[in-house]
Protein backbone atom coordinates (compact mmCIF):
# COMPACT_ATOMS: atom_id res chain seq x y z
CA UNK A 1 0.00 0.00 0.00
CA UNK A 2 1.20 3.48 -0.84
CA UNK A 3 -0.86 6.42 0.27
CA UNK A 4 -0.07 10.07 0.90
CA UNK A 5 -1.90 12.91 2.63
CA UNK A 6 -1.12 16.59 3.08
CA UNK A 7 -3.07 18.99 5.24
CA UNK A 8 -2.56 22.70 5.93
CA UNK A 9 -4.02 24.26 9.05
CA UNK A 10 -3.56 27.36 11.19
CA UNK A 11 -0.88 27.33 13.86
CA UNK A 12 -3.28 27.59 16.77
CA UNK A 13 -3.42 25.43 19.87
CA UNK A 14 -6.89 24.10 19.04
CA UNK A 15 -5.39 22.32 16.02
CA UNK A 16 -3.03 20.20 18.11
CA UNK A 17 -5.84 17.75 18.87
CA UNK A 18 -7.04 18.03 15.27
CA UNK A 19 -3.60 16.99 13.98
CA UNK A 20 -3.60 13.99 16.34
CA UNK A 21 -7.02 12.90 15.10
CA UNK A 22 -5.93 13.22 11.47
CA UNK A 23 -2.75 11.16 11.84
CA UNK A 24 -4.60 8.51 13.87
CA UNK A 25 -7.32 8.21 11.24
CA UNK A 26 -4.77 8.07 8.42
CA UNK A 27 -2.85 5.26 10.14
CA UNK A 28 -5.93 3.14 10.74
CA UNK A 29 -5.91 1.80 7.15
CA UNK A 30 -2.58 0.07 7.95
CA UNK A 31 -4.14 -1.58 11.01
CA UNK A 32 -1.30 -0.85 13.46
CA UNK A 33 -1.50 -1.66 17.16
CA UNK A 34 -2.90 0.88 19.60
CA UNK A 35 0.60 1.28 21.03
CA UNK A 36 2.01 2.26 17.64
CA UNK A 37 -0.84 4.69 17.00
CA UNK A 38 -0.28 6.22 20.44
CA UNK A 39 3.42 6.69 19.76
CA UNK A 40 2.94 8.34 16.36
CA UNK A 41 0.19 10.65 17.57
CA UNK A 42 2.34 11.70 20.53
CA UNK A 43 5.26 12.50 18.22
CA UNK A 44 2.97 14.48 15.89
CA UNK A 45 1.46 16.30 18.86
CA UNK A 46 4.92 17.35 20.02
CA UNK A 47 5.99 18.56 16.57
CA UNK A 48 2.77 20.50 15.97
CA UNK A 49 2.89 22.00 19.47
CA UNK A 50 6.47 23.15 18.87
CA UNK A 51 5.32 24.90 15.70
CA UNK A 52 2.31 26.48 17.47
CA UNK A 53 4.43 27.70 20.37
CA UNK A 54 7.63 28.76 18.63
CA UNK A 55 7.20 29.37 14.90
CA UNK A 56 5.06 32.46 14.72
CA UNK A 57 4.44 35.55 16.76
CA UNK A 58 1.12 37.27 17.07
CA UNK A 59 0.67 37.38 13.28
CA UNK A 60 0.20 33.61 13.17
CA UNK A 61 0.77 31.34 10.19
CA UNK A 62 0.24 27.86 8.82
CA UNK A 63 1.43 24.37 9.61
CA UNK A 64 1.57 21.59 7.01
CA UNK A 65 1.18 17.97 8.12
CA UNK A 66 2.21 15.35 5.58
CA UNK A 67 2.14 11.59 5.98
CA UNK A 68 3.02 8.78 3.61
CA UNK A 69 2.21 5.13 4.13
CA UNK A 70 4.55 2.77 2.31
CA UNK A 71 3.84 -0.83 3.17
CA UNK A 72 4.32 -1.11 6.91
CA UNK A 73 6.16 2.19 7.28
CA UNK A 74 4.90 5.71 7.83
CA UNK A 75 6.83 8.89 7.06
CA UNK A 76 5.59 12.07 8.67
CA UNK A 77 6.54 15.70 8.10
CA UNK A 78 5.47 18.72 10.11
CA UNK A 79 6.44 21.99 8.42
CA UNK A 80 6.05 25.59 9.43
CA UNK A 81 7.13 28.77 7.68
CA UNK A 82 8.02 30.77 10.77
CA UNK A 83 11.11 32.02 12.53
CA UNK A 84 13.15 28.83 12.18
CA UNK A 85 15.67 27.40 14.62
CA UNK A 86 19.08 29.10 14.78
CA UNK A 87 20.82 26.26 16.65
CA UNK A 88 19.22 22.88 15.97
CA UNK A 89 21.66 20.91 18.14
CA UNK A 90 20.86 23.10 21.12
CA UNK A 91 17.12 22.89 20.48
CA UNK A 92 17.31 19.09 20.48
CA UNK A 93 19.13 18.85 23.80
CA UNK A 94 16.93 17.14 26.40
CA UNK A 95 15.19 19.64 28.67
CA UNK A 96 16.42 22.65 26.67
CA UNK A 97 13.72 25.26 26.16
CA UNK A 98 13.95 28.71 24.65
CA UNK A 99 11.12 29.72 26.97
CA UNK A 100 12.42 28.91 30.48
CA UNK A 101 9.89 31.25 32.09
CA UNK A 102 7.03 29.08 30.86
CA UNK A 103 6.24 25.48 31.75
CA UNK A 104 7.70 24.12 28.53
CA UNK A 105 9.73 21.04 29.50
CA UNK A 106 12.14 20.83 26.57
CA UNK A 107 11.06 17.22 26.10
CA UNK A 108 9.41 17.54 22.70
CA UNK A 109 12.30 16.26 20.59
CA UNK A 110 13.13 13.63 23.24
CA UNK A 111 9.66 12.15 22.89
CA UNK A 112 9.77 12.33 19.09
CA UNK A 113 13.07 10.41 19.15
CA UNK A 114 11.77 7.91 21.69
CA UNK A 115 8.51 7.16 19.93
CA UNK A 116 9.64 7.19 16.29
CA UNK A 117 12.39 5.23 14.51
CA UNK A 118 14.02 8.22 12.82
CA UNK A 119 13.91 11.97 13.38
CA UNK A 120 15.56 14.80 11.49
CA UNK A 121 15.07 18.53 11.79
CA UNK A 122 15.71 20.92 8.91
CA UNK A 123 15.65 24.59 9.72
CA UNK A 124 17.44 27.91 9.50
CA UNK A 125 16.76 31.21 11.23
CA UNK A 126 13.99 33.00 9.39
CA UNK A 127 13.28 30.13 7.02
CA UNK A 128 10.84 27.89 8.85
CA UNK A 129 11.27 24.35 10.11
CA UNK A 130 10.58 20.87 8.78
CA UNK A 131 10.50 17.95 11.22
CA UNK A 132 10.77 14.60 9.44
CA UNK A 133 10.01 11.35 11.25
CA UNK A 134 9.46 7.76 10.23
CA UNK A 135 8.33 4.60 11.95
CA UNK A 136 7.69 0.98 11.22
CA UNK A 137 4.06 0.18 11.94
CA UNK A 138 4.94 -3.34 12.99
CA UNK A 139 5.24 -3.20 16.75
CA UNK A 140 8.80 -3.87 17.88
CA UNK A 141 9.54 -5.87 21.04
CA UNK A 142 10.33 -3.46 23.88
CA UNK B 1 -6.94 17.91 47.17
CA UNK B 2 -7.60 15.53 44.32
CA UNK B 3 -7.71 16.76 40.74
CA UNK B 4 -9.43 14.28 38.46
CA UNK B 5 -8.26 14.80 34.90
CA UNK B 6 -9.95 13.38 31.85
CA UNK B 7 -9.64 13.36 28.09
CA UNK B 8 -6.56 14.67 26.32
CA UNK B 9 -4.00 16.72 28.25
CA UNK B 10 -2.05 18.76 25.72
CA UNK B 11 -0.65 22.28 25.37
CA UNK B 12 -4.04 23.70 24.44
CA UNK B 13 -5.78 22.22 27.47
CA UNK B 14 -2.94 23.01 29.86
CA UNK B 15 -3.20 26.72 29.14
CA UNK B 16 -6.51 26.92 30.98
CA UNK B 17 -6.06 23.96 33.32
CA UNK B 18 -2.95 25.51 34.87
CA UNK B 19 -4.78 28.62 36.06
CA UNK B 20 -7.72 26.64 37.37
CA UNK B 21 -5.56 24.36 39.53
CA UNK B 22 -3.36 27.22 40.72
CA UNK B 23 -6.49 29.09 41.85
CA UNK B 24 -7.47 26.09 43.96
CA UNK B 25 -3.94 25.87 45.36
CA UNK B 26 -4.16 29.44 46.63
CA UNK B 27 -5.49 27.82 49.78
CA UNK B 28 -2.14 27.48 51.53
CA UNK B 29 -3.56 24.73 53.70
CA UNK B 30 -3.42 22.30 50.82
CA UNK B 31 -0.29 20.25 51.30
CA UNK B 32 -1.39 17.05 49.57
CA UNK B 33 -2.19 17.16 45.88
CA UNK B 34 -3.32 14.07 44.01
CA UNK B 35 -3.71 13.90 40.23
CA UNK B 36 -6.10 11.14 39.18
CA UNK B 37 -5.31 10.11 35.59
CA UNK B 38 -7.86 7.29 35.40
CA UNK B 39 -9.86 8.99 32.64
CA UNK B 40 -6.94 10.53 30.74
CA UNK B 41 -6.76 9.18 27.18
CA UNK B 42 -3.73 11.15 26.00
CA UNK B 43 -0.95 13.28 27.46
CA UNK B 44 2.17 14.81 25.95
CA UNK B 45 5.07 16.85 27.33
CA UNK B 46 2.80 19.83 27.99
CA UNK B 47 1.07 17.71 30.61
CA UNK B 48 4.43 16.91 32.13
CA UNK B 49 5.09 20.64 32.46
CA UNK B 50 1.71 21.08 34.11
CA UNK B 51 2.47 18.40 36.72
CA UNK B 52 5.98 19.71 37.44
CA UNK B 53 4.66 23.24 37.86
CA UNK B 54 2.07 22.20 40.43
CA UNK B 55 4.62 19.95 42.16
CA UNK B 56 6.79 23.04 42.64
CA UNK B 57 3.90 24.97 44.16
CA UNK B 58 3.04 22.21 46.63
CA UNK B 59 6.65 21.28 47.35
CA UNK B 60 7.48 24.90 48.23
CA UNK B 61 5.07 24.65 51.17
CA UNK B 62 6.42 21.28 52.26
CA UNK B 63 3.62 19.29 50.71
CA UNK B 64 3.41 16.13 48.68
CA UNK B 65 2.20 15.54 45.12
CA UNK B 66 1.08 12.12 43.95
CA UNK B 67 -0.56 10.54 40.93
CA UNK B 68 -2.94 7.65 40.49
CA UNK B 69 -4.65 5.77 37.68
CA UNK B 70 -1.74 5.91 35.23
CA UNK B 71 -2.52 4.02 32.05
CA UNK B 72 0.52 2.56 30.22
CA UNK B 73 1.07 5.49 27.77
CA UNK B 74 0.93 8.05 30.59
CA UNK B 75 3.07 5.84 32.82
CA UNK B 76 5.66 5.63 30.04
CA UNK B 77 5.67 9.42 29.74
CA UNK B 78 6.15 9.74 33.51
CA UNK B 79 9.18 7.46 33.32
CA UNK B 80 10.74 9.22 30.33
CA UNK B 81 10.35 12.56 32.08
CA UNK B 82 11.65 11.26 35.41
CA UNK B 83 8.43 12.20 37.18
CA UNK B 84 8.56 8.97 39.18
CA UNK B 85 11.45 10.50 41.10
CA UNK B 86 9.46 13.45 42.43
CA UNK B 87 5.83 12.35 42.23
CA UNK B 88 4.51 9.53 44.39
CA UNK B 89 2.70 6.96 42.25
CA UNK B 90 -0.27 5.35 43.90
CA UNK B 91 -0.96 1.78 42.77
CA UNK B 92 -3.76 1.19 40.30
CA UNK B 93 -6.91 -0.54 41.40
CA UNK B 94 -6.81 0.99 44.84
CA UNK B 95 -9.32 3.28 46.38
CA UNK B 96 -11.58 5.46 44.30
CA UNK B 97 -10.56 9.08 44.64
CA UNK B 98 -13.07 11.66 45.73
CA UNK B 99 -12.48 14.49 43.30
CA UNK B 100 -12.05 17.97 44.65
CA UNK B 101 -12.32 19.12 41.07
CA UNK B 102 -12.87 17.39 37.76
CA UNK B 103 -11.54 18.81 34.55
CA UNK B 104 -12.51 17.66 31.09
Amino acid sequence: MHNHMELTFSAVAQNEAFARMVISAFLMQANPTLTVISEVRTAVSEAVTNAVVHAYGAQGGNIVLRATLSGSRVDVEVEDFGCGIADIDQAMQPFYTSQPDTERTGMGFVLMQSFMDTLSVHSAAGNGTIVKMSKSLEEQPS
Amino acid sequence: MTVCLSGEIDHCVCESLRGEIEALLEDAGITKLVFDFSDVTFMDSSGVGLIIGRYKTVNARGGVTSASGLHPPVDRLFRLAGLHRIIQIEPSGGQTNTCTTTWN
